[in-house]
């Protein structure tokens, strides 16, 4: 298997960081209404930063947020804080091998992540009594793992930037 | 290239806190907890209230662009519309002056009727109007969040009502917020009373498909046709008596089941209801419960005098 070319990334800004966690968390705030196809933004985006930055997002701060989405979608308390927990964590173990793969590769290989992650949801919430939301369901796997394709684009972007800017050559 | 600007550094020499899985163990174990308590023990109002106090400035940012839209669309309409729906609310309430008035005549023959009777009287709810804020996203259930909660007196277990109709009832109340859940969520039933034979039935909520409701354990051979309207009985204290709730749309008596399958859709708007009404549940005004005995009946029966044995 070809490697993919890796570039130097520039050291993250922490603020960057938090921001675009805030950024998610007010996507995943949006009033869209009860759609089981909507894939989750902010889980996106919490698996990325474990994958990029294992040192600086754990499984707190998932789980934090997690409880912050399950009020606000008025879902059993602690149902989104353990997916996003058990997908930070596998986030930061699949991190070593998951750098080796350009970026469509690593929308492939997250597939099943995302995959178990809804699959898990489901079964906790028919343990507990309540009834299939239909078929849109699956399709959040496939839409989430697509979109881990642009959201990994937009948020290396601040990172490959050249460290010292050149007058003549703007990139 | 200088230090300083590569994001690959060494990684720390000596490890700094808990291992990740010990981190997972931990939280996994904190969130099954949480989902039993919420689901069994009842104790996470608290929590749910702080976090939801903490995420309403955050949440108000996130209802921003649907408030504006709202308000664009609004803002769009045409004088001509606005116009022809003036036009249809006025011929509107014309049909309906008559029966307003006669409303009141028989509110008031009705009230020196059960004065004759000596009948109690009809109970009456105060209200508050209230904005659905947003559907709730959670996909397994069927709620509505509003913009009234506890610091505006918002009570646990109110009826929700819309103008058509019976659209729920506040099932949890955060300070700021409350939430309804739906006549069709899975876990809802309501007392109704069919208007057309007076028998009285409980509906039970239906999400499957659109969402509607299903009246369970009728008999066979009961009294239901397609059509017929159900209002809330007012026998269990919540509700007051003769709000519409649904219509029965479909009627299936199978010759081996004992039960018909009855099905109905509820008169209210259960999507994009925007305006609702929240009244106080009635259990407040409801006459005080007679006291139970505290003996069970053994006792009674020991307690009564002894029985006196007939000199011959």
């Amino acid at each position: 298997m070809a490697r993919s070319p890796q570039q130097l990334l520039l050291p993250v800004n922490p603020v960057f960081i938090w921001s675009s966690l805030f950024v998610g968390l007010l996507v995943a705030l949006l009033p869209l209404g009860r759609v089981a196809w909507v894939p989750d933004v902010l889980m996106l985006i919490l698996v990325f930063w474990s994958v990029h930055q294992p040192s600086r997002v754990g499984m707190g701060i998932a789980f934090v947020l997690g409880l912050c989405v399950d009020v606000q979608h008025a879902a059993l308390l602690g149902q989104n804080a353990l997916i996003y927990t058990v997908m930070v964590y596998l986030g930061v173990s699949l991190q070593r091998r998951l750098l080796w793969f350009g970026i469509p590769l690593q929308a492939v290989q997250m597939l099943p992540l995302f995959i178990a992650a809804h699959l898990l949801q489901t079964l906790i919430r028919l343990a507990l009594g309540a009834s299939l939301p239909g078929w849109g369901i699956l399709a959040a796997p496939l839409l989430d793992s697509l979109l881990w394709i642009p959201i990994s684009v937009v948020l290396l972007a601040p990172q490959r930037r050249t460290p010292d800017r050149d007058e003549n050559r703007p990139l | 290239m200088p230090l300083g600007t590569l994001d690959r550094s060494a990684p720390p020499f000596f490890k700094q806190g808990p291992s990740a899985r010990s981190t997972l163990a931990v939280l996994t174990a904190l969130s099954l907890l949480l989902m039993v308590a919420d689901t069994r023990l009842g104790i996470t109002p608290p929590i749910r209230a702080a976090v939801s106090t903490a995420l309403y400035p955050v949440q108000w940012l996130a209802l921003q662009p649907v408030r504006l839209g709202r308000l664009g669309s609004e803002y769009m309409a045409t004088v001509r519309s606005a116009q022809s729906v003036e036009d249809i609310a006025r011929k509107g309430i014309l049909q309906q002056a008559q029966r307003a008035n006669q409303v009141e005549e028989l509110l008031l023959e009705n009230r020196r009727l059960r004065d004759l009777l000596a009948l109690r009287q009809r109970l009456q709810a105060p209200e508050q109007a209230a904005e659905v804020l947003y559907d709730a996203p959670d996909p397994y259930t069927r709620r509505v969040i509003i913009d009234r909660g506890q610091l505006q007196g918002v009570a646990l277990g109110a009826p929700v009502l819309d103008e058509t109709g019976v659209l729920g009832q506040v099932t949890r109340v955060h300070p700021l917020l409350a939430e309804v859940s739906l006549l069709i969520d899975r876990d809802f039933s309501i007392p109704v009373l069919n208007v057309r034979t007076g028998a009285r039935s409980v509906a039970y909520g239906d999400p499957a498909g659109g969402g509607a409701l299903e009246l369970r354990f009728m008999p066979g051979n009961a009294d239901v046709e397609e059509g017929d309207l159900l209002t809330t009985s007012g026998v269990d204290g919540v509700y007051p008596a003769g709000l519409p709730v649904a219509k029965v749309s479909h009627v299936e008596r199978r010759s081996e089941s004992a039960f018909a399958r009855i099905h109905c859709l509820p008169l209210a708007r259960t999507q994009g209801a925007r305006h609702v009404l929240v009244l106080q549940p009635l259990g407040d005004q409801m006459p005080p419960r007679p006291p139970e005995d505290a003996a069970p009946v053994e006792n009674k029966r020991r307690l009564l005098p002894p029985r006196v044995v007939p000199t011959p």
